[in-house]
């Protein structure tokens, strides 16, 4: 087991967001994790990456208790996000942003050459500012830098938000080439179709909590309606 | 002619004004913070210059330069990470505000209690009247050096921040401070760091001040109003725009002078006033 929450709860001031949530990701799986806005999928990566200081319950990562790790201390044990909404820094051009992600130097196989392999169109606007880029090459540059971290762990939050379908299709084609260097992925994501043709697992949240969990292909779609909207 | 000369030596005032407000324009940039204290930095470090001086009594002033950028960095990055961190956690953005002004209060009154009210200067025999003669017009040498000494800070300050990891560092904590965190960078960490910077250069700027003029406690509050204008005229966030800003006042400040020696600083303020009502956003209001 790579990653094991177990009974997460989170707040943001007297508001709890996540109750007793227990998601597992074992190494190198993709697992889905779905709902509408609200149900709390954000806070769950933002808990699991330590940007989240109220939380109770069990979060462990390669059996190293993680819970009250903050968020510069998570990078190390191998974790990475792309945050929601890509959060590129707009100072620095694409190649800085890259380094950026680099910035640990955790060994492993991505680095800034396998990373313009992978994104080819990067290479060609390296020296770009992130505010000149469509949101499809900055989606990209998003989930290039947190390669760079060589993470055994990939969160990524809606990275397909507000893209054309031909750019998801372009970060979804890079799925394989993560995967296959042993990576896990948790995937965010409101468009349920992608993200489970794209795991192994599907959990679904609702309000904070753990609906519907199971495997992709035994996904049920009345069955999944009903824990997605809670009719 | 002498108009000329006035001129001349107006944007060699710049340089210092330049070096005052390049400080505070990059803790702003990169903390967000308006740190009222800048102007007892440069107060300060104009003390610290003196004190130097006198421990070193045989060493060139510009020899002086280096332990005054060391002392200032130390002290300056002290204040971030005991007091000004601490204000930045709580939830009332204006906290940090009150907690400069008030610090600068503290500093003010406990340099009076140090060093008294009467005016000091540090002399060091002729350097500070030398003066060379370009085309028959006199202008000081040590108004010469001090505008050299700003463009090449100012292009030591580029070279950091756009060439190097930590400077990469600095304007990605500038740009998110809650992402970066993701990439292992404590911002508390990168705020010491440039809180240092900021107190190093306005080091310099003292000790420029403490070599040309005479100077009390009470120098800082004159010289904040001056590093504000300057950061404001550059546009908040461009340094080399603080840079022109500081000329265009050094300039209106000496042609002011010559026009009514008895204006104070009334004519650099005009100018500033103008700057604000024709081009609010400053000259090249942009990021770091």
């Amino acid at each position: 087991m790579l990653l094991e929450v177990t009974s997460l709860d989170a707040f943001y001031g007297d508001l709890q967001a996540l109750h007793q949530v227990s998601i597992n990701v074992n190494d190198g799986e993709s697992v889905a994790l779905v709902g509408a806005n609200g149900a709390g999928k954000t806070t769950f990566l933002k808990c699991v990456s330590g940007l989240i200081r109220q939380k109770r319950g069990s979060i462990e990562f390669a059996g190293a208790d993680i819970l009250s790790a903050p968020a510069e201390a998570i990078t190390r044990f191998g974790i990475a996000l792309t945050p929601e909404g890509r959060m590129l820094f707009s100072s620095l051009n694409v190649e800085e942003n890259l380094q950026m992600g680099g910035l640990n130097r955790r060994r492993g196989h991505w680095n800034l050459q396998r990373v313009y392999q992978l994104f080819p169109l990067l290479a060609e606007r390296r020296l770009q500012m992130p505010n000149t880029l469509s949101g499809g090459e900055q989606g990209l540059v998003a989930i290039g830098r947190a390669l760079m971290a060589n993470p055994r762990l990939l969160l990524c939050d809606e990275i397909s938000l507000g893209l054309a379908p031909v750019a998801v299709d372009r970060i979804y084609a890079s799925f394989a080439a993560i995967r296959s260097e042993g990576t896990a992925i948790v995937l965010v994501e409101q468009d349920v179709k992608r993200a489970s043709s794209a795991s192994d697992r599907v959990y679904c949240l609702l309000e904070g909590q753990v609906t519907m969990h199971g495997a992709s292909r035994d996904l049920d779609a009345e069955d999944l309606t009903r824990a997605y909207f809670g009719t | 002619m002498v108009w000329l000369g006035t001129i001349i030596n107006g944007v060699l005032l710049g340089g210092l004004y330049g070096l005052f407000g390049v400080g505070l324009a990059l803790v702003f940039g990169v903390t967000r913070i308006v740190n009222i204290m800048h102007g007892e930095f440069i107060a300060l470090s104009a003390f610290v210059a003196l004190g130097l001086s006198m421990l070193l009594p045989n060493a060139h002033p510009l020899l002086l330069i280096a332990p005054v950028v060391i002392v200032s960095f130390v002290l300056g990055y002290a204040l971030q990470a005991i007091f000004v961190n601490r204000a930045m956690r709580l939830p009332d953005p204006v906290a940090p505000l009150l907690l400069t002004f008030g610090l600068s209060v503290i500093v003010r009154n406990l340099m009076v209690e140090a060093f008294g009210v009467n005016p000091r200067s540090i002399r060091r025999g002729d350097f500070a009247q030398l003066s060379v003669d370009v085309f028959g017009i006199p202008i000081g040498v040590l108004p010469l050096v001090t505008l050299a000494l700003a463009v090449v800070l100012f292009l030591v300050l580029q070279f950091l921040l756009r060439r190097t990891e930590i400077g990469r560092i600095v304007r990605a904590t500038a740009d998110n401070a809650e992402t970066v965190r993701l990439m292992g960078v404590r911002p508390a960490s990168v705020y010491n760091i440039v809180m240092g910077l900021s107190f190093a250069l306005a080091g310099v700027a003292g000790l420029m001040l403490a070599l040309r003029t005479t100077f009390t406690p009470f120098s800082g509050v004159e010289r904040l109003l001056i590093s504000f204008e300057v950061v404001v005229m550059g546009g908040l966030g461009s340094f080399w725009g603080a840079m022109l800003g500081g000329i265009a006042l050094g300039v209106a400040q000496l042609v002011g002078l010559r026009l009514n020696p008895n204006s104070g600083f009334l004519y650099g303020n005009l100018v500033f006033f103008a700057f604000v009502m024709l081009r609010p956003n400053g000259l090249f209001g942009s990021r770091l």
